[in-house]
């Protein structure tokens, strides 16, 4: 059994790591222990307020690299720890079995050398899939740098890889994590997206990444507008077909020169959540958001402010408006505009309709006419009565008090 | 007219039966305040009129059986009032209705499925397994819904070879899984004798949960709008001292 001590130090390490997905693997148990859950399953929640759902945990922390922004860099002075494969693999059984977690989350730094890194990381799997039997979600980190056939190896038994791409632009990523570089990151994750087209095409047996890729990158430890980062998330989306773009907003872990003093807000972290969400599910373009060098505002969701930006499109008639239109409604989310196209169906919808299906009104209101009545307020009012405050004092807002944003936060949807 | 029922399946058709043409009917399991002059009947299964009353509404909605096994696990005190309504408007409209999304008895009916179904997704979650001494798993539960058995699937296809029993401590009964088949027993107390290395793998799941935090990053208000303080009691991460008994 792993020591406390040694759990402590590698979890520690790897908590900053954002995503917590167990959804997309439809895996079956095949005479063992564990199964996918295409939803995701959360099975805690920690006082931060983010759900356990993987046992997310570093292999080792002990690493050769320097990013300048990470705890575990080379220079920085803090307890090391390595766990052997079968520690690993004993914990993830025995925590699986008690129903605390959905799978394993595993990453590692880069110990001795970017192969052997890999070769621990592929070990792992390797070993939890065949010899313990393990037919649970497994998320594995990619080492950026290491040799591309354990990369594909390990691809046959993780259910989804990332490579972080850590900063959204090359400039920073050389400044700040000198020992990656643009290519090191993007390259592994065309050849895995490649081969698993390849996989699909030609129905081969067993399974190769059946959840797909993602990646994360740090907001806030480097200058680049939210125009910049979205047009990339878009990129990483249309042609490297990840399934997720993950943003932390920076925490200042370590003191560098070169970074900022202060955390980047997190609702600038929010706000691109919400463009994100526009992005995949509601058939926004990234140039529709915001333009190049533009930030997202911080007092306004990105949907309220392209429509206010575009309001000759507005009102729509809740009762005719085609599906891609509801969907572009300030505060109609996926939900709502399902329930809006079945109800009309049978009956023509009013106010008093909506608000009985738990459509929420707040900021629909003002684009929307119900049986061809308006109840919002236009003009110059309109912008004050969505404005979350005043801008400048934004990131002190309590939005997580508020309960449609706390959702909206966890579910992204707007 | 109110219309006791005993809650049953059975009841409910037999029931359903006799206060569809009544239009002032109100159906019920549990207690109900009388008003005065209110006339009450108590409703007896009766098996053959609840088949043929069952058969009748699934020509006309095939899926409507699953759905009153559902709206009659609920905990919500008006479950009865809100499957009555859900069931006479399928029977007035003569075919399925669940897509009539600005009817109230539709609306009532899915939001109370809806707790059902999302406790039921909570509890995939949320259930904690203690391993005893013989090597089977007990996880004790509280559910707002009757819903420990419908637990089972899930868990028995992930650990097949462990047998396991969820408890609803506070319906008094068990799902078990003995290896080969489910059941349902009703169960008072458990006395369980917990294997060897229980505790120390408890203690491992608390360093994780304390260790995985980010405390600068406090939200406590989020933390319990996503994990409810009700769900706690089973918890070992939650649980201030140590659980279950060695």
């Amino acid at each position: 059994m792993i020591s406390e001590e040694k759990l402590q130090i590698l979890t520690e390490s790897a908590k900053y790591d954002v995503s917590c997905s167990s959804s997309g693997s439809k895996r079956k148990n095949e005479g063992g222990m564990g199964n996918g859950y295409a939803a995701g399953c959360c099975h805690s929640f920690t006082p931060d307020g983010r759900c356990i759902s993987l046992l997310k945990i570093l292999l080792s922390n002990d690493c050769i690299f320097n990013c300048r922004y990470c705890m575990s860099r080379s220079d920085s002075d803090v307890p090391r720890a390595t766990a052997s494969p079968e520690e690993i693999c004993e914990l993830v059984i025995d925590f699986y079995k008690r129903n605390y977690i959905e799978g394993l989350f595993l990453s590692s730094a880069v110990h001795r050398s970017p192969d052997h890194a890999m070769e621990q990381l592929l070990l792992t799997v390797k070993k939890l899939r065949t010899e313990y039997q393990f037919h649970g979600y497994i998320h594995l980190k990619g080492i950026p740098r290491a040799d591309e056939r354990l990369v594909r190896e390990a691809a046959l038994y993780a259910d989804r890889m990332s490579f972080n791409i850590e900063l959204p632009s090359e400039q920073s990523l050389r400044l700040l994590a000198p020992q990656k570089s643009r290519e090191s990151l993007l390259l592994p994750m065309k050849r895995l997206q490649k081969e698993r087209e390849i996989f699909r095409l030609e129905k081969r047996k067993g399974h190769f990444l059946p959840a797909g890729q993602t990646t994360q990158m740090i907001v806030g430890a480097s200058p680049e507008p939210d125009g910049q980062i979205l047009r990339l998330t878009q990129s990483l989306y249309r042609a490297n077909g990840l399934k997720r773009v993950y943003f932390s907003s920076y925490v200042p872990v370590v003191h560098d020169s070169l970074l900022p003093e202060k955390p980047a807000g997190e609702l600038r972290e929010h706000r691109l959540y919400q463009a994100d969400w526009l992005l995949r599910f509601y058939g926004f373009s990234a140039e529709e958001i915001v333009d190049d060098h533009g930030n997202l505002p911080l007092e306004l969701d990105p949907k309220c402010a392209w429509a206010l930006r575009n309001l000759h499109l507005f009102p729509v008639e809740i009762n005719r408006a085609p599906l891609e239109v509801l969907l572009r409604v300030p505060g109609i989310g996926a939900k709502s505009a399902y329930k809006i196209m079945e109800a009309r169906r049978y009956t023509r919808l009013n106010f008093e309709d909506l608000k009985k299906m738990r459509v929420v009104l707040k900021r629909a209101r003002h684009f929307i006419t119900a049986d061809g009545k308006f109840c919002g307020a236009s003009g110059s009012a309109l912008r004050g009565l969505l404005s979350a405050g005043d801008p400048l004092n934004a990131t002190q807002l309590s939005f997580f008090s508020d309960r449609e944003t706390a959702r909206s936060a966890l579910t992204g949807e707007l | 007219m109110i219309y006791f029922y005993d809650g049953s399946k059975e009841a409910f058709y037999t029931a359903f039966l006799l206060a569809y043409p009544d239009e002032e009917a109100v159906l019920t399991s549990g207690s109900k305040q009388l008003g005065i002059g209110q006339k009450t009947v108590f409703v007896r299964a009766d098996p053959a009129r609840a088949k043929q009353a069952e058969r009748r509404l699934e020509e006309l909605d095939p899926e409507c059986v699953k759905e009153l096994d559902l709206l009659l696990r609920s905990g919500q005190p008006n479950r009865d009032t809100v499957a009555f309504g859900y069931f006479k408007l399928i029977a007035a409209r003569g075919g399925p209705v669940r897509r009539m999304l600005a009817e109230d008895a539709v609306i009532a009916a899915r939001e109370c499925m809806q707790r059902v179904r999302f406790e039921i997704h909570r509890f995939h979650g949320f259930l904690r397994f203690m391993e005893s001494a013989c090597g089977a798993l007990y996880a004790p539960v509280s559910p707002d819904n009757d819903i420990c058995d419908l637990l089972v699937p899930h868990f028995r296809a992930r650990l097949p070879q462990y047998p396991f029993v969820i408890h609803d401590v506070k319906r008094r009964k068990a799902a078990v899984y003995d290896g080969a088949n489910t059941f349902l027993a009703p169960l008072d107390r458990a006395e369980i004798v917990l294997s060897a290395d229980e505790k120390a793998w408890q203690d491992l799941w608390k360093k994780y949960y304390h260790s995985v935090n980010i405390p600068s990053r406090e939200r406590l208000r989020q933390m319990r709008g996503y994990m409810p303080v009700r769900y706690w009691k089973f918890l070992p991460e939650k649980f201030p001292g140590d659980f279950g008994t060695s």
